[in-house]
């Protein structure tokens, strides 16, 4: 046990000093943080560009346009007459406004003429706010009539005990989606820090002289905690990094009307994730356990395989597939987690890891289900750790070309 | 005491070693020689735990070798390895702590080590700066920072300057001193005769000689006898001997193998009467030359 601890501590603190750790770490969390506030910046640049705008024609319509267009557009300024077209400089002049909007009553319906520095900008919530206005005018019943028939309540009643509604399953669907690829990223990034460490070890020929001191197989459960540990850490970071980005950018350089859209969406996000009940966290836990295992395993003894870095890829191309199809059977599970397929796939080690925690995370999957997966994938653990334990220790001293398929059987038979 | 009990180990149809027995007393500096691809490093890997033996077994003092005792040992395998972007220091305490000392414990003989193989301008430094011959003295103070009891050197003066294999030749002695029993291959034959009380010779996986310098050239089947001047007259009376084999002339005398129970009086009495002598000497085995036969590279 005191030699794991000692590999663990050693493996942790070389990985985390590492280059390549530190720079996945930073731009890991840059690249999540920017995600985090595109969303604000995108608000930030379509409001600027396209959602400002004057609105000009008879008070009569003007007052309910605006009222109707308000829900997408900022109105920076109503007129009765407006130079048609306008001049750039008018434009400048009523807030820097990225259209004047002029609205006539033609016929019996409505009529709209965009003047616009962006033609090309997206104005068709524009035609759908106004409808109400346009059948108003047709037909003259009351538009606050209308605007009642215009909307038909539907209420949507989970059968799924899991959710109290179905904007809780659909978020769900979401959150599922959005945590199979965190689980995705996980397994398979720390899966190749441990193949490139073991490469390392048996290319610089130290492993001779670590198994000449320690177990394989204990020197391989260091190496694998200590890479587990550095990842969660990795992902800590980035996810932190996500958290605190938001809000900071919210609060340093959204003007106060896109600041108060960023706290409400943030609001939104952590409610969305307040809906994480402690199950699907803790079966994110134990899928990541599990898939980080297996593939560690495999790939650990894909590592001592290799005698040379450029034959990284001969070996872990095979070792991608069940990764992969995991990863994307776990987003039709996401849609359909009880379809006869997608419960089969959640069952089978290397793909079940992701297949099962989708659907436990958008669906009400039986407890059986859970635990004979779960016994399936502990049981193929075992057998993994057997095998790859052999070709660990045959392989970390054999030195040469990448062995034959027929090899590496000999090996685990053996 | 090291024993090694029909060892035998192959690799799929190729035999590496074919029951290699020896013995190894406690406290002695033990010579592992042969050829490239003798079996070796197997047999290292094995008396180590790293490969297990198809056949016979292997103790340290009449008992098995396991975790515990694999501990004590030390280990300088043949191809050197660190972690290359580790501090020389960090890497050596990380093996002292593997082979069960404290940080504090293996900090300090870290430190010691260091300036003893004068490493301490590259101690905070990253092993891959360093030269070959420093980067092995690296690894020497890996193996030896816990004070192994017993210690296994493949080929430990590979690599380094004469400066420096002496300095090596002086860890080892210590290493003697200081009780433990030590193992080495080496193809440098004067080093090793200098270092080691006994020897196993190896050849295509098997043992072709072993035991002390005394033994080995005792069990010698000739001695080379020089004679000069390297007249006809005392050519004749040499190749008249029974069982002489001329050794050809060189460095201005006669050489001549006979017999290692050739007796020596009667025939040097043969050799004056027949001529002036100005050199009579029997001239002993070398290691080199008992390998070198040994292996089948020399007759």
């Amino acid at each position: 046990m005191n030699d794991i601890a000692v590999i663990f501590q050693t493996e942790f603190v070389r990985r985390i000093r590492s280059r390549p750790y530190l720079i996945g770490t930073i731009f890991g969390a840059i690249g999540l943080a920017l995600i985090a506030i595109l969303p604000g910046i995108m608000a930030n640049s379509m409001g600027a560009s396209s959602r400002s705008i004057v609105l000009a024609g008879p008070p009569a319509l003007i007052a309910p346009a605006r009222a109707l267009l308000a829900k997408d557009y900022d109105v920076v300024a109503t007129v009765a007459d407006a130079p048609a077209p306008p001049s750039i400089a008018y434009l400048d002049a009523h807030g820097k406004a990225s259209a004047l909007v002029v609205i006539a009553q033609r016929g019996a319906g409505l009529h709209v003429t965009v003047y616009a520095r962006d033609a090309g900008a997206d104005r068709t919530a524009l035609g759908h706010d106004l409808v109400p206005l346009n059948v108003a005018l047709s037909t003259n019943v009351p538009q606050s009539r209308i605007d009642a028939l215009l909307v038909v309540p539907v209420d949507t009643e989970s059968l799924d005990a899991k959710f109290a509604d179905g904007a809780g399953a659909e978020a769900a669907k979401g959150i599922g989606l959005a945590m199979v690829t965190i689980l995705y990223l996980a397994i398979i990034l720390n899966a190749q820090n441990i193949l490139a460490s073991v490469a390392e070890e048996k290319t610089s020929r130290i492993a001779e002289l670590l198994v000449a001191t320690v177990r394989p197989s204990t020197l391989l459960t260091g190496k694998i905690l200590a890479t587990a540990a550095s990842g969660v850490l990795q992902i800590a970071v980035w996810i932190g990094a996500a958290y605190a980005a938001a809000p900071l950018f919210a609060s340093q350089y959204g003007d106060p009307s896109s600041s108060a859209a960023s706290t409400a969406a943030n609001d939104a996000l952590f409610a969305l994730i307040g809906r994480i009940g402690p199950a699907v966290v803790a079966a994110f836990a134990v899928f990541f356990v599990i898939g980080f295992l297996q593939f560690a395993l495999l790939y650990a003894s894909a590592g001592a395989l290799i005698s040379r870095t450029e034959d990284m890829g001969s070996v872990v191309a095979p070792l991608v597939i069940p990764v992969v199809v995991g990863f994307l059977m776990a987003q039709v599970a996401v849609v359909a987690p009880d379809s006869a397929n997608v419960v089969i796939l959640s069952m089978v080690p290397l793909v079940s890891p992701f297949v099962m925690f989708a659907r436990i995370a958008v669906a009400t999957v039986p407890l059986w289900h859970v635990g004979l997966s779960i016994a399936i994938n502990l049981g193929a653990i075992v057998a993994i750790a057997i095998g790859a334990g052999k070709l660990y220790r045959v392989g970390l001293l054999t030195y040469g070309r990448a062995p034959t398929f027929s090899q590496v059987w000999a090996v685990l038979r053996s | 005491m090291l024993v090694l009990d029909r060892v035998q180990r192959s690799f799929g149809s190729v035999p590496a070693v074919r029951g290699i027995s020896l013995e190894v007393p406690r406290g002695s500096t033990f010579g592992l020689l042969g050829p490239n691809g003798a079996g070796k490093t197997t047999t290292m890997r094995m008396i180590l735990g790293i490969l297990i033996p198809d056949a016979g077994t292997v103790t340290w003092n009449g008992a098995p070798i396991d975790d515990a005792v694999r501990r004590r040992f030390g280990y300088l395998p043949e191809e050197r390895g660190l972690y290359g972007k580790m501090t020389v220091r960090a890497q050596i305490v990380y093996f002292g702590r593997l082979h069960g000392l404290a940080e504090n414990e293996a900090g300090r003989r870290a430190d010691r080590w260091i300036e003893r193989l004068e490493l301490g301008a590259y101690a905070k430094r990253a092993c891959s700066e360093l030269s070959k011959g420093n980067q092995q003295k690296v690894q020497i103070a890996c193996a030896a920072l816990h004070d192994p009891e017993f210690i296994i050197l493949d080929e430990p003066f590979s690599g380094l300057d004469p400066v420096n294999a002496e300095m090596l030749l002086g860890v080892l002695r210590d290493l003697r001193e200081s009780g433990a029993t030590l193992v080495l291959s080496s193809h440098q034959m004067w080093q090793i005769e200098r270092l080691c009380d006994a020897f196993c010779i190896i050849a295509a996986g098997e043992v072709r000689a072993a035991g002390t310098l005394d033994e080995l050239r005792a069990s010698w089947p000739t001695r080379t006898i020089e004679v000069e001047p390297p007249s006809p007259a005392l050519a004749a009376v040499l190749a008249a001997e029974p069982g002489a084999v001329a050794h050809g002339a060189a460095n201005g005398c006669l050489a001549y193998d006979v017999p290692a129970a050739t007796p020596l009086p009667p025939l040097l009495r043969r050799l004056v009467a027949a001529g002036d002598v100005n050199r009579f000497e029997r001239r002993e085995p070398s290691l080199n030359d008992i390998y070198l036969a040994a292996t089948g590279d020399h007759a």
